[in-house]
């Protein structure tokens, strides 16, 4: 009796654990929030989407490095010293220069360092930025729309054959 | 109810599991952008390089920065530069570290407590340099300006000429340019054979049969990564020949480790040995007639000189074997070419001058002298400026222990450490009224100063570099700002050239520079022989993108010995304390990782494992298994080491690659300061260093100090990285 109650309870327990690291296997890699809250509320919708700013004029590396980098505060300030001085978000932004510090925005596309990743390379192939961004002049604040895992990568590899060598991306 | 195995296991595994699971948890990444765009275009992600020169040791090798988004990330070597073509030690590499130090100097500062107190206030530049200025106007309106003291490194190229232009105006001859490990017996040698007191290179990449006397080369010998390179190119790079190397020296180093044969020669010996060869050579007729003849030697007379060097009387006092000697003594003058190098251990040692010249005179003696595979002088004149000697050193503690005095200025050297307490130096440095330290860090000497201007790191800095040896051809390295000053500091020469123009009048007139920037250009131009100022402005940016001027290798020089030259006899060694009280020979060697110890604040540095005892983090003594089985010794047992002169505690590796009456310590640790990774990490051996001189040649005998040791208990803390039985297995030893 005390024997089968034993192995019963190390039944659930073997099948508990089996279940919890399928689970894990399955689910996204990078399990951030993917629109975390930001230092300061920057509406892409606003930028964007209502005032049509293209999306290299801010993020000016995108062709020539493989990060597309984000725009300098001294940037943000030359529209800012005159557009919308008076709103709360943009009095941040502007106290934010006067202490001459920059604004530690929270990442929300990372990935893995064993992955090298070239922004260059796929703006000069052709992919658009919304391809992996998703829609993001509609959005009020930043969110990963992509998984950002191997498959996803792999699937549009292979669809736009690209090269699906190990090396490419892990160098 | 106890745990059972079964139940042990599992919650071990669940645990495990429990702790995975929260490793997949990401912290959140941060996305910092510039507050404004570099200048100079920089693209984030993308690295640009840019040569510079390294000067963590004064070999000077060529180096070459990684930056991106404006920070330094990684050295490696200039494959340019003749010195290290390419490569970089670990030293070199860590750099870096240099730069980033969290302890670093980050304004300048005046003390406001006790002298050596540690209570410091910030001020400004301005508030700064006029304290340095007031000093010197007050020394220099009560006419005392020979009161003036300077401590350097050996500088040379434009911070040489500064210091001393900047000195010799301001009317001060005290420009003290003294470290203790230094070149000085070397060239005191060759200024006695050849007339010229600079270092040759020695051609280890095309000899055949390497013989050197404790010299280091692989570790801190001269040009470590040069001659590290030429070693290998000698073994390796040659279709059919496997250059030989043999290595007479009582410890065997990293360097010792990659010979054929190891001879363990008995301390203050190594000239006897050379000298025993040396008659062996003459007495077989195996010596190079022509070069003898050339020199106008005369071998019989010769012979008979070197009658008390017969080889049995030459075995018993090396405590070599007699065969030995003799074959090693063969096949070193019929293997050609050859080449016989003298070292630390040998040059340190109160008959130091006159075993490097019997080694020398082994070259001479094979003809070895000028030819490929031997040892080659620079073209042209010798390339070196006078450094001072100890017997400078000497005069200079005369004058601070009698007040003379004033003000003292110190630069890049850390003389509170790295200076054996034999010469009383830092209770005689205390003496000085008012201090003005220029150091980046606060090393043991900045901690006793009045006054910190700190300098930029060296990644942060202009400047030239000409190394000290390896050279055939005249080089200069170039050292440009790779990155922005990080903190408030100033370069030194442009804080001296602030100082001239302050000062006025000769001082000013000597040192008319707008910045020391201005000085570097106008000297490079010059050595350029570049007349008009359209042409340097391209030629200067070439040089600093190749990193410096590097002449086409010229033919060497013909180096003859003087006139009426003939082998002098090595005198007896002389050692401090009797040998009944104080039983073993000290030997302190540079460390192939800290060095002197000017490296020890950097970590990646103190985690590195010495080469041999893979030791991190701390001192220790090696010594040989026979004598600690002796004593009760133990792996890592903590022992009191005594001399005349001082005490320090250090736990034991038992090391069998040493002879059994020889202790060593490797020097570089125990600062009292010089930031978190440094301050109070092991011991400074430098303790135990007797005053031991040799009087003929106002010479130090670092070496010559003998020492007891006593077990204290088993709690040495000890870190090594392998299994004390690891390195070597005690039953093949028959111990």
């Amino acid at each position: 009796m005390r024997a089968a109650l034993i192995v019963i309870i190390l039944i659930v327990l073997g099948g508990a654990g089996a279940a919890g690291l399928l689970v894990i296997y399955n689910l996204p890699l990078n399990m951030g929030d993917t629109s975390p809250v930001q230092p300061i509320h920057f509406s892409h919708q606003i930028h964007a989407g209502e005032n049509g700013i293209h999306c290299l004029y801010c993020h000016s590396y995108a062709e020539v490095s493989r990060s597309a980098g984000v725009p300098d505060v001294e940037t943000c300030r030359n529209c800012h010293i005159i557009i919308g001085r008076d709103k709360p978000e943009v009095k941040k932004l502007m106290n934010y220069w006067k202490e001459k510090e920059t604004i530690p925005w929270v990442k929300v596309h990372d990935l893995p360092d064993h992955v090298y990743f070239p922004h260059k390379m796929h703006v000069r192939a052709g992919v658009e930025c919304t391809n992996c961004h998703g829609d993001v002049a509609s959005m009020d604040r930043i969110k990963r729309v992509s998984s950002l895992k191997m498959g996803w990568c792999m699937s549009c590899h292979k669809e736009k054959a690209a090269s699906i060598d190990c090396w490419t991306c892990h160098i | 109810m106890g745990l059972k195995r079964r139940e042990f296991l599992q919650w071990t595994g669940m645990a495990a599991a429990g702790s995975m699971l929260s490793a997949c948890g990401k912290g959140t990444e941060k996305l910092i952008p510039f507050l404004i765009p570099p200048e100079d275009g920089a693209i984030p992600g993308d690295a640009n390089y840019f040569a510079s020169t390294c000067r963590q040791c004064p070999a000077g090798c060529g180096i070459l920065v990684r930056i991106a988004e404006g920070r330094a990330k990684k050295i490696e070597g200039n494959p340019l530069h003749p010195i290290n073509r390419g490569r970089l030690c670990a030293r070199g590499q860590a750099a870096l570290q240099d730069l980033y130090h969290p302890d670093r100097i980050r304004q300048p500062m005046k003390r406001t407590g006790e002298k050596g107190s540690g209570a410091w206030t910030p001020i400004t530049w301005d508030e700064g340099i006029e304290l340095f200025l007031g000093q010197l106007n007050a020394l220099k309106e009560q006419g005392k300006a020979d009161r003036l003291l300077m401590m350097t490194p050996r500088l040379q190229g434009t911070h040489s000429e500064l210091v001393r232009t900047f000195m010799s105006a301001y009317g001060s001859r005290h420009l003290l340019s003294y470290e203790m490990v230094n070149t000085e017996c070397y060239e005191q040698a060759n200024r006695t054979l050849f007339g010229r007191g600079d270092l040759p290179d020695y051609d280890l990449e095309n000899t055949q049969y390497l013989l050197s006397f404790g010299a280091d080369f692989l570790e801190t010998y001269l040009s470590p990564v040069r001659y590290g390179n030429a070693f290998g190119k000698m073994r390796q790079a040659r279709q059919t020949i496997r250059g030989a190397f043999t290595y007479a020296g009582g410890r065997m180093s990293m360097t010792a480790a990659s010979a054929d044969r190891w001879l363990p020669v008995k301390t203050g010996e190594e000239g006897t040995l050379a000298l025993g060869m040396a008659r062996r050579i003459l007495e077989k007729g195996l010596y190079d007639r022509k070069a003898v003849q050339e020199m106008k030697g005369n071998p019989e007379e010769w012979l008979k000189k070197l009658s008390g060097y017969e080889l049995n009387r030459v075995a018993e006092k090396t405590g070599l074997r007699a065969e030995e000697i003799a074959s090693t003594a063969h096949d070193f003058a019929t293997t050609q070419p050859s080449l016989a190098l003298a070292g630390d251990t040998v040059a340190f040692q109160s008959n130091g001058k006159d075993a490097v010249q019997a080694v020398q005179f082994l070259n001479l003696l094979v003809g070895n002298m000028g030819k490929t595979g031997g040892i080659l002088f620079p073209s042209g004149p010798s390339v070196q400026e006078g450094a001072t000697g100890y017997a400078d050193l000497q005069s200079a503690m005369d004058g601070m222990e009698k007040e003379t005095f004033q003000l003292g200025l110190v630069y890049r050297t850390n003389p509170v450490h790295g200076l054996p307490s034999a010469t009383r130096f830092r209770e005689a440095f205390q003496k000085i009224p008012y201090v003005i330290s220029f150091s980046s860090i606060m090393d043991d000497t900045a901690a006793y100063a009045d006054l910190i201007l700190p300098d930029h790191t060296d990644l942060e800095s202009w400047g030239d570099v000409i190394p000290w040896a390896g050279v055939r051809s005249p080089v200069r390295g170039l050292l440009q700002p790779v990155v922005r000053p990080v903190f408030d500091t100033r370069s030194f020469p442009d804080v001296i050239l602030a100082a001239a123009k302050g000062l006025g009048g000769e001082v000013g007139k000597a040192l008319p520079y707008k910045s020391y920037l201005h000085m570097l250009k106008e000297s490079v131009q010059k050595s350029l022989n570049e007349s008009s100022d359209a042409a340097f402005k391209k030629s200067w940016v070439e040089v600093l993108q190749r990193g410096g001027l590097y002449d086409k290798e010229k033919a060497a020089s013909v180096v003859a010995p003087a006139q009426g030259f003939s082998p002098v006899s090595v005198k007896e060694p002389r050692f401090q304390g009797n040998e009944e009280e104080y039983p073993f020979h000290l030997v302190l060697f540079a460390s192939p990782v800290l060095n002197d110890g000017r490296n020890a604040h950097l970590p990646w540095l103190q985690e590195l494992a010495d080469p041999m005892t893979t030791a991190v983090w701390g001192t220790w003594m090696e010594m040989n298994p026979v004598t600690a089985k002796s004593l009760g010794i133990q792996q890592g047992d903590l022992v009191l080491v005594e001399s005349t002169q001082g005490s320090v505690r250090v736990p034991v590796v038992i090391f069998p690659a040493i002879r059994p009456d020889l202790v060593a310590i490797p020097m570089g640790q125990g600062h009292l300061g010089m930031g978190r990774y440094a301050e109070n990490v092991g011991v400074n051996p430098l303790d135990l260093l007797a005053g031991v001189l040799d009087e003929e040649n106002q010479l130090p005998a670092w070496g010559a100090t003998r020492v007891r040791v006593k077990r204290i208990s088993d709690k040495g803390d000890l870190v090594v990285m392998g299994h004390p039985e690891g390195s070597y297995r005690g039953e093949l030893l028959e111990i």
